[in-house]
């Protein structure tokens, strides 16, 4: 194993591999950092750039994309709060709230050590325990991955605010995810003949619109008002106290990431969304979950680089990708030569030993990118709204564009902005709508496939002990809130429990 | 490190043979860089097969013309098509077929897209094999019949998406067999894969490359091969066919090239000429050993009633099995 390491390191620290390392990660926080454009639509644009370079060289490059762009992401969620995908949703709402009380660098500087941590801790379980890991992901299926993004959508419930409020904005995200085409018969339902309909209404254009869009549209009411930023140097930093809240969270976040990252069917927004949760009930301060909380943006961001990490287990171990970018290094594979599969570890050794080293060589290169930049960057925001927010919307727009390279998307991303501002107003919380646009796809088709497996019996869900585990949790998701207020209700006598709070949008 | 692929020189005899087809009709190369527009994502087969072909084209100078491989997903490759289908007598684009865009109209109960564009080459073919779990109690095609008969439904198959290649498949072998198989769709082929290699269902379909790496993992034990002959790799040689095992059902997966209706036919002409050129070369055969596919290729008029038969079988499946609109 060791010396397995050693070689792998001896080929990913020759200067030539240092270079396209350094060039992928770069590419990869740029892309990230895009709206729209993510790691998966830039590594499908460079792959043919690499058709010229060993195929060693070539898929570090890529695989520095896809991790770089985790980096990246938490820049434009935080500080324009525009997720460049729904991995950064949590980001993008308590990241941008720190940004708002001028600590937008100490939200970006968690955010890069975080990664940093979490990326190197899940790099080590793939060096270390790829197989075994596998065919314990692998003991995921359909059951699980319902119960999982039941649990998500749940939990969204609770995110902040008005539980009905938060309810009700998932189940128009539930409603919105439905329209198109039937992802398991593929027969068009709710389109109304409309071919802009019958592709069905994807993630992006929904995410630009309703935080993008509506935002610069909120901000155009009172333009005149809105001041710029303060940053003081002094709160561009870490505090000792932000990094005794966010050690931990760092840690268990990883943790999450990397478990969900190894089951080939659920991706980074569910181990971002399922850590920052999770993170709540153990934080100090959970009140400020929705409204800056550091250990939140930590532990999302330590997760979602550390699933995109975890995607690389069932990828070199059994040659079935865990996410859209892991599919590609397969393809990029494929068109280097190499046949991906169970054999690949053994049979090509070098090559994926040589992935895993450039994988820490290419996080130290973020963390020494993203570190010192996170003042710089943060000091954007010094600049006057007026001027930022024609800025904004050009981004989110060009974003929404290149995602499909139709311009339905852009008129679908001004109309979901023109949605997401009366949610502003009538103090609607957004993230449940996009998080649950994003969960509902996954649900709806495991629970199908799942009942499909037991051919219509629903004990499927308790026959299997992972399933039965994960039931339990769904259970208490729902009555512990409940038992809680009831035994408030009694303590206040007849006084009604209180709900109060504003939304986390 | 070198890498050994140059080495299979497979392709000399194939390159005399289709560099010596020469077209009666006049050929005119289109002006400007070229769309190859592909509905799968970056990493789904069509989407490799493109790649590989462009690739090829440019590097060897067959097309000079700079190629890009657009992927615009979604929607059952309808995303893909339309785009195509909404450029008519254009000269720079064009769409990849696989069996989506067959399938997508029958399922949505639109107008077939075949019949629409200007049919230019089938590329790429591949057999498909069954597999159950290593430790099933299944051994052969006839022990799934048996199966399925005793148990009508019983019997599960982990497939890719509604109305793909094994879904077909599956409706071809119920149909013989008068049996009911029940078929699980999911999001790609490889997250059907993943079911499979967790043991939740009896069965799955492969092409040939993701056949030999089963079954040299161990994670899964062949069944049947649906062509009309064995395979003659060492791994593959002891799968028996369908038909041998009294199954008869010959169905091969395949991959396809064409272009926006209306297209001039010099132009439709020359693409088939490069086309031909680029599958002759040494490259390319190589990389055909490499994925086990086969290339029987066929161009424009005889492509046209390639894929009108392929369409008919999809429709006649599709029907069957109460997909069709």
């Amino acid at each position: 194993m060791l010396d397995q390491l050693l070689i792998g390191f001896s080929t990913a620290l020759l200067p030539n591999n240092l270079l396209f390392i350094f060039i992928g990660v770069l590419i990869g926080q740029v892309v990230g950092a895009l709206p729209g454009l993510g790691p998966s639509a830039g590594m499908a644009l460079l792959l043919p750039l690499t058709f010229g370079l060993e195929p060693v060289t070539a898929i570090m490059m890529l695989a520095g994309i896809m991790y770089g762009a985790q980096y990246g992401g938490t820049l434009t969620s935080v500080l324009i709060k525009v997720p460049g995908e729904a991995s950064g949703v949590m980001t993008a709402v308590d990241g941008n709230a720190m940004a708002r009380e001028g600590r937008a660098g100490a939200a970006l500087a968690i955010s890069a050590i975080g990664s940093f941590i979490a990326g190197i801790g899940s790099v080590m379980a793939v060096a270390v325990l790829a197989p075994p890991l596998a065919s314990f992901g692998l003991r995921f299926n359909a059951p699980e991955y319902f119960l999982l993004a039941l649990l998500g959508i749940l939990a969204i419930g609770s995110l902040g605010g008005s539980p009905i409020k938060s309810l009700g904005a998932a189940l128009i995200g539930l409603m919105i995810a439905l329209i198109g085409v039937d992802p398991l018969t593929g027969t068009p339902r709710l389109s109304f003949d409309q071919p802009i309909l019958l592709k069905g209404i994807d993630f992006i254009p929904v995410v630009i619109g309703v935080f993008g869009v509506a935002e610069v549209l909120h901000s155009l009411e009172r333009i005149e008002s809105v001041k710029p930023i303060k940053t003081r140097l002094r709160d561009m930093w870490l505090t000792m106290e932000d990094w005794r809240k966010c050690r931990f969270a760092i840690i268990r976040g990883g943790f999450i990431g990397l478990f969900v990252g190894i089951m080939p069917g659920a991706g980074a927004s569910i181990a971002s969304l399922l850590a920052y949760l999770t993170e709540r009930k153990f934080s100090t301060t959970p009140e400020m979950f929705g409204k800056g909380a550091i250990d939140g943006v930590a532990s999302a961001e330590a997760a979602n680089n550390s699933a995109s990490h975890g995607a690389a287990i069932p990828m070199l171990s059994l040659g079935i990708p865990g996410s859209a970018s892991t599919a590609i290094l397969l393809a990029a594979l494929i068109l280097h030569g190499i046949r991906p599969g169970p054999q690949l570890m053994s049979q090509e050794s070098v090559l994926v030993w040589g992935l895993i080293a450039s994988m820490f060589v290419g996080n130290v290169f973020l963390l020494i990118m993203n570190l010192p930049m996170a003042p710089v960057f943060a000091a954007l925001l010094r600049i006057p709204y007026v001027y930022l927010a024609p800025a904004i919307l050009g981004i989110s727009l060009v974003g929404a564009y290149a995602a499909t390279l139709d311009m339905a998307t852009v008129w679908m991303s001004l109309a979901f902005g023109v949605l997401g501002y009366a949610m502003i107003k009538f103090d609607v919380p957004r993230p449940p709508l996009v998080l649950a646009l994003v969960l509902a796809s996954l649900m709806e088709t495991s629970l199908r496939q799942a009942l499909l497996l037991s051919f219509g019996s629903p004990m499927i869900f308790v026959e299997r002990p992972i399933s039965a585990i994960l039931l339990c949790a769904v259970v208490l998701t729902i009555v512990l809130p409940i038992m809680s207020a009831v035994r408030r209700r009694r303590r206040v006598g007849a006084k009604p429990a209180a709900t109060g709070g504003n939304g986390a949008g | 490190m070198p890498r050994l692929t140059h080495t299979l020189c497979v392709a000399a005899l194939c390159g005399v043979l289709s560099a010596g087809a020469t077209f009666a009709q006049d050929m005119r190369a289109p002006t400007g860089p070229i769309e190859f527009t592909v509905g799968a994502g970056a990493g789904g087969s069509p989407d490799i097969i493109m790649r590989t072909f462009a690739q090829i084209m440019n590097d060897q100078g067959i097309v000079e013309n700079p190629i890009v491989v657009q992927n615009r997903s979604g929607g059952g490759h309808s995303n893909a098509y339309n785009h195509v289908l909404g450029l008519p007598g254009d000269e720079n684009t064009l769409l990849t077929l696989a069996s989506p865009v067959f399938t997508t109209p029958i399922v949505q109960g639109t107008p077939s897209v075949i019949d629409q564009i200007t049919p230019i080459a089938a590329l790429v073919q591949s057999e498909l094999l069954l597999f159950t779990t290593p430790d099933s109690d299944l051994n052969s095609l006839a022990d799934v019949v048996a199966a399925a008969t005793e148990n009508p439904g019983r019997v599960r198959v982990a497939g890719g998406a509604s109305g793909g290649n094994d879904h077909v498949l599956t409706g071809l072998i119920e149909s013989t067999t008068g049996t009911t198989l029940t078929y699980i769709p999911h999001e790609s082929g490889s997250a059907g894969r993943a079911t499979f290699l967790g043991g939740n269902v009896e069965l799955h379909f492969t092409t040939v490359s993701e056949g030999l790496e089963l079954i040299a993992s161990g994670s899964g034990k062949p069944l049947a091969i649906f062509s009309a002959e064995r395979r003659t790799e060492d791994a593959l040689s002891g799968i028996a066919t369908a038909t041998e095992q009294g199954v008869d059902v010959i169905y091969t997966q395949f991959w396809g090239v064409g272009a926006p209706a209306d297209l001039d036919p010099a132009v439709a002409a020359w693409w088939a000429d490069r086309f031909q050129q680029a599958a002759a070369t040494e490259q390319f055969q190589a990389w055909l050993a490499e994925n086990l596919y086969r290339s029987d290729m066929v161009t424009l008029d005889e492509a046209g009633a390639y894929f009108a038969a392929e369409q008919d079988t999809f429709r006649e499946v599709l029907t069957r099995i109460g997909l069709a609109q």
